[in-house]
C-alpha cells in the first residue's frame, strides 16, 4: 500500500510515516504543491492525504489537478481548517474523507485502510484476520464460520484494533474514534473498558485468539503473537 | 416612576399656567371692579358738574318737587348736613329688578336761593358686574384656548425636534456588540444631537473594533493552536508505540495523553464558540427533540454506565424546532453530558419534554449553582472537575442566537437546566 502525504509541516508527516510504516502503509511526503503535483503525475498512489493550507497553493488547487487528469486516488483532507464550507467544498471537489487537526494517527490508519477497502471493493467488503472474518457491508463477524452476536458498535472497535495491529492505542483514541462527533465533549473514557471487555468475552467464547493485550497504564494492543 | 420627557416639559407647563390664573383671577377681578367703579365716580362728579353749570342760580326752590317727580336718578333734598361731596356704595331693593343691588351714590352740598340742599346721585352698578364677568369670561376663553394652542404646538415642534434623540435612543437600546449590525442615526442638524451621535457612534465603532480584533485573536488563537496540537498528539501517539517502555514511563505518558486530549477538546470547544459568535445568518431545518433523543439514548446510557446513573425520559408532546442541527445537537449532547458529568454515583437524570420546553435534571452536588457566573467561560463550581469550563457558555451562546430561553433552578436536590424554545 502506498500513499503520498501532502502536508508542509515535516514533523507531522514524518510522525505519519513512521508509524504507519510498520503496519505495511509505505509513504512518500510532498512539502508543498508543485512537490505534490509533480508527484501526482508521476507516480500511482492508494490514497493521498492532503493538507489544505501548503506555503505556495490551496490543497483544493490539487483535488481539481486530480480531477482534470482523472486521476482516481481516494483524498483524505487532513486541516486544522473546519467550518462546514470546507468540508463540503473538499467532497465536492472529490475528496473521500475529511479529518481535523488534531488526530489520532490510529484514526488515520483505519480511515485510510477504510477508504482503500471502499476503492477495491469488488463484490465483497470484509477483511480476515486470522480465524476472523469481518463482513463490513453486512456487518457481520464470524470466528471459525460461526457467527457471533456482535452490537455495530463492537465491530467498529475490531475494526479499529485490528487496523492498528500491533500498536498501543490509548482509551482516549479509542473512546474518540468510536463516539465519532461527540468526541469533543467527552471527558469520560471509561466506556471504553466495558467495550473490550464485552469484545473480549465474545471472541474467545467463540473460539477466537486473546489477541487484545492491556498495556500497563498506557491502553490496548491488538496483536498476533 | 419614570416620565417622558416631553410630558414633563408640558407638565411643568401647565402647573404653572393653572398657577398664574388661579393668582390673576381674583387681582384682575379687583383691578377691573377698582376701575368701574372709579369710572362710575367720575360719571357722578361730571353729571352733578353739569347739573351745576346748567342749573345754577336758574334753579328756584318751586323746581325741587317737579325735578324730583321726573327725575329718578338725581334727587335734590334737604341738606344732609354735609360740607362737601361724598360718595359711598350701598345694597338696596331694586323694585324693577326685584333684587338687592349694589348701588354707588354721590351727596353733594348745593345751595339754592341761600338755602342749603343736597345734591343726591346714584348709579346701579349691576352693569359693572356683568361687564365684569363677560370679560372674564372672555378673558378665560383666550387664555385657555392660547393654553391649549401653545401646549399643542410645543408638543408638535417638541417631536419634530427631539425625533432625531428618539431614533438614536432606539437603536442605542436595539444594539448589541455581537451582532453586525451597526446603528444608522437619523441626519440631525440639531448641535448637541449631532454630538450625541458621533460620540455614540464612534464609542460604538472603537467598542465594536476592540471586540472583533478580541474574537479574531481567540479564533486565530484557537486556530494556530491545532498545528502544535496535531505534533503534540502525534508525537504522543509514536511513544506509546515505543518498546521496552517502563512502568514508571508509561504512566507519565498515559497521563500526558490525556492532556494533550484535554487541551484537544478546550481548544475545539473555544473554536466551536468563536465560530457561534460568527454566525449571522444560518440555516434553519426542522429537528424533532424527541426522536433525536431517543436516538443517542444509547450513546449517553453508555457513559452513564460508569456512574450506573438511571436515565428517566419523560415526554409528554412532540416538539420539533426549526434550528441549525448541528447547532441545536451540540445544545442537547452538552446538557446530557454535564447532567453525566456532574452526578453522583448512583443517581439520576430526568429529561422531560413539555410546555415547548426541553429540560434535563440530574442529582449531583447537593447546593445550588451559582446562577450569576454559571453561564460565562470558564466558570467552573468545581475547579477540579474535568469539564472546561465552555459547556454551558455554548449552551447560552446556541441558545440566544436563536432566541430561546434557558434558565436553571435547583428543586429537591434536582439541578434542572430547562431550554424553552
Amino acid at each position: 500500500m502506498k500513499i503520498l502525504i501532502v502536508e508542509d509541516e515535516s514533523e507531522i508527516a514524518l510522525s505519519i510515516k513512521n508509524y504507519f510504516k510498520p503496519n505495511g502503509v509505505q509513504c512518500e511526503t510532498a512539502a508543498n504543491y508543485r512537490e505534490a503535483i509533480d508527484k501526482i503525475s508521476l507516480y500511482d498512489y492508494d490514497c493521498i492525504l492532503l493538507d489544505l493550507m501548503l506555503p505556495d497553493g490551496d490543497g483544493f488547487g490539487i483535488l481539481r489537478e486530480l480531477k482534470a487528469r482523472n486521476k482516481s486516488e481516494g483524498v483524505i483532507i487532513i486541516s486544522a481548517k473546519e467550518t462546514l464550507d470546507t468540508r463540503i467544498e473538499g467532497f465536492n471537489l472529490g475528496a473521500d474523507d475529511y479529518l481535523t487537526k488534531p488526530f489520532h494517527l490510529s484514526e488515520l490508519l483505519v480511515r485510510i485502510q477504510a477508504l482503500i477497502r471502499r476503492k477495491n471493493f469488488k463484490g465483497s467488503n470484509s477483511l480476515v484476520f486470522n480465524e476472523i472474518v469481518i463482513d463490513i457491508l453486512a456487518k457481520t463477524v464470524s470466528v471459525n464460520n460461526i457467527k457471533l452476536d456482535i452490537t455495530k458498535k463492537e465491530i467498529d472497535l475490531l475494526l479499529f484494533l485490528i487496523g492498528n495491529e500491533n500498536k498501543v492505542l490509548s482509551k482516549g483514541a479509542i473512546a474518540e474514534h468510536l463516539s465519532g462527533d461527540m468526541a469533543d465533549m467527552l471527558d469520560n473514557h471509561d466506556f471504553v473498558y466495558a467495550h473490550i471487555k464485552n469484545l473480549k468475552k465474545k471472541l474467545s467464547k467463540a473460539g477466537s485468539e486473546d489477541y487484545i493485550k492491556t498495556v500497563y497504564g498506557l491502553g490496548y494492543k491488538w496483536q498476533d503473537e | 416612576m419614570n416620565k417622558k420627557l416631553l410630558d414633563k416639559t408640558t407638565r411643568n407647563f401647565l402647573v404653572i399656567s393653572v398657577l398664574i390664573l388661579i393668582v390673576m383671577a381674583p387681582v384682575f377681578y379687583l383691578i377691573s371692579h377698582t376701575m368701574y367703579v372709579i369710572e362710575t365716580d367720575e360719571t357722578l362728579q361730571m353729571h352733578k358738574e353739569d347739573f351745576l353749570e346748567n342749573y345754577n342760580g336758574k334753579f328756584k326752590k318751586a323746581d325741587i318737587a317737579v325735578w324730583n317727580k321726573y327725575n329718578k336718578s338725581i334727587k335734590i333734598v334737604p341738606s344732609k348736613g354735609i360740607v362737601k361731596d361724598t360718595i359711598f356704595q350701598y345694597i338696596k331693593f331694586d323694585k324693577w329688578e326685584s333684587e338687592y343691588l349694589p348701588f354707588r351714590e354721590l351727596w353733594s352740598p348745593i345751595t339754592i336761593e341761600g338755602k342749603p340742599y343736597t345734591y343726591v346721585e346714584s348709579i346701579n352698578l349691576v352693569e359693572m358686574e356683568g361687564m365684569v364677568w363677560s370679560v372674564a369670561i372672555m378673558f378665560l376663553l383666550t387664555i385657555t384656548l392660547l393654553l391649549i394652542g401653545i401646549i399643542w404646538m410645543s408638543k408638535i415642534s417638541a417631536k419634530i425636534l427631539w425625533k432625531p434623540f428618539y431614533d438614536t435612543l432606539n437603536q442605542i437600546r436595539d444594539f448589541e456588540i455581537d451582532k453586525n449590525k451597526q446603528p444608522q442615526f437619523l441626519p440631525t442638524n440639531i448641535e448637541e444631537f449631532d454630538t450625541l451621535n458621533k460620540s455614540i457612534d464612534r464609542l460604538i465603532e472603537k467598542n465594536t473594533a476592540i471586540y472583533q480584533t478580541q474574537r479574531e485573536f481567540i479564533e486565530n488563537a484557537a486556530h494556530e493552536l491545532q498545528t502544535p496540537l496535531a505534533l503534540f498528539q502525534a508525537k504522543i501517539d509514536t511513544m506509546f508505540q515505543l518498546p521496552d517502555i517502563s512502568k514508571e514511563q508509561s504512566l507519565i505518558l498515559g497521563s500526558l495523553n490525556n492532556d494533550v486530549s484535554r487541551l484537544n477538546r478546550l481548544n475545539k470547544n473555544l473554536l466551536l464558540l468563536s465560530k457561534i459568535e460568527n454566525i449571522n445568518a444560518f440555516d434553519k431545518q426542522p429537528l424533532v427533540l424527541n426522536d433525536y433523543i431517543k436516538k443517542h439514548l444509547d450513546f449517553f446510557s453508555e457513559q452513564a454506565k460508569a456512574k450506573s446513573l438511571s436515565i428517566v425520559v419523560e415526554f409528554s408532546q412532540v416538539l420539533q424546532i426549526e434550528a441549525d442541527q448541528g447547532l441545536a445537537e451540540v445544545l442537547i449532547n452538552n446538557l446530557f453530558l454535564n447532567a453525566i458529568r456532574h452526578n453522583n454515583k448512583d443517581g439520576k437524570i430526568i429529561i422531560t419534554i413539555s410546555d415547548n420546553s426541553l429540560s434535563f435534571m440530574n442529582t449531583g452536588d447537593g447546593n445550588a449553582l451559582v446562577m450569576e457566573k454559571m453561564f460565562n467561560r470558564f466558570s467552573k463550581s468545581n475547579p477540579s472537575s474535568k469539564g472546561n469550563g465552555l459547556g454551558l457558555a455554548i449552551i447560552k451562546k446556541i441558545a440566544d442566537l436563536n432566541g430561546w430561553q434557558i434558565s436553571y433552578t435547583f428543586l429537591d436536590n434536582l439541578h434542572c437546566f430547562t431550554v424553552k424554545f
